[in-house]
């Protein structure tokens, strides 16, 4: 018997999606600890990605202005990536920081070995500031 | 000024009143893949200091309307108004589809998260395709 699923486009239905064991498959690329390639970034100066059992947690340090400020360790969702990351199935994460008066919405993946993260930052202070979007790039400390 | 990065602490002067300014935005977006199995295209529309976006899937037998929806936006920086990016939601019932857009040298680099929620058994995944901006100039 054929199963039939709704869609939306095409990869709704690609067969891929159906394979167990997704959120395992090459999370290693991701587990690690990872530093800016920019040395004199003003935003996230360093990731670390941790893996327990099935759960993502990501903890951050960011540049301050007198020193570095810590982001807690934040539980994050594993997604499926459908871009294979060197011919393996891939993960991505996303994870949201919350700061009462900001979140930082972000989402990360690896690729060729660079850890990209986009972040989309969020301000509820009314302190006039824009919510905005940036990327950064990251290598892994070896 | 609370910030979490020093890259958020902005001078109370450099920050101008206003909205975002949308025009980066308006047109039609087309993928640069031909052979795409996702999002063929899609439209951004500007109204009232609102953007909505209409986007068309790939299907098995043409295009697929998702319909419009309203997108939130993003400027640059925290100091910019020019907008950068924006966040947009289409929930189908049997799946969530969540679009991240970053606009990146004329480029708009779509991040895809679709979340099923049909017990369908498909894995929750992400997707990143690019999308250019027909403009008619060449």
């Amino acid at each position: 018997m054929t199963q039939t699923f709704e869609f939306r486009q095409k990869s709704h239905l690609d067969p891929a999606l159906g394979e167990a064991g997704w959120q395992t498959l090459n999370a290693a690329t991701l587990i690690g600890r990872w530093l800016n390639t920019d040395p004199g970034t003003r935003g996230l100066a360093e990731l670390t990605i941790k893996k327990d059992g099935e759960l993502f947690g990501i903890s951050a340090i960011a540049a301050g202005a007198s020193g570095p400020i810590e982001w807690p360790l934040t539980a994050a969702k594993a997604l499926a990536n459908l871009e294979e990351e060197a011919g393996q199935r891939a993960v991505a994460l996303e994870v949201t920081f919350d700061f009462g008066f900001m979140k930082a919405a972000a989402h990360i993946r690896v690729n060729k070995g660079v850890l990209v993260i986009v972040v989309f930052h969020t301000f509820s202070d009314n302190s006039g500031r824009s919510n905005y979007v940036n990327r950064e790039f990251f290598y892994r400390q070896v | 000024m609370q910030f979490a990065q020093i890259r958020d602490r902005v001078d109370a002067g450099a920050v101008t009143a206003g909205p975002i300014d949308l025009s980066p935005f308006p047109g039609m977006w087309v993928n640069s893949n031909p052979d795409t199995n996702g999002i063929a295209r899609l439209v951004a529309s500007e109204s009232g200091g609102r953007l909505s976006l209409r986007v068309y899937g790939i299907g098995p037998n043409g295009l697929i309307d998702w319909g419009a929806a309203e997108a939130r936006v993003f400027a640059g920086g925290p100091s910019s108004r020019t907008g950068a990016g924006f966040t947009c939601v289409y929930d189908f019932g049997f799946a969530e589809t969540r679009l991240e857009g970053m606009l990146a040298k004329g480029l708009l680099v779509l991040a895809q998260f679709h979340m099923f929620k049909d017990d369908s058994g498909r894995a929750d995944h992400f997707v990143r395709e690019y999308f250019a901006l027909t403009h008619g100039r060449y």
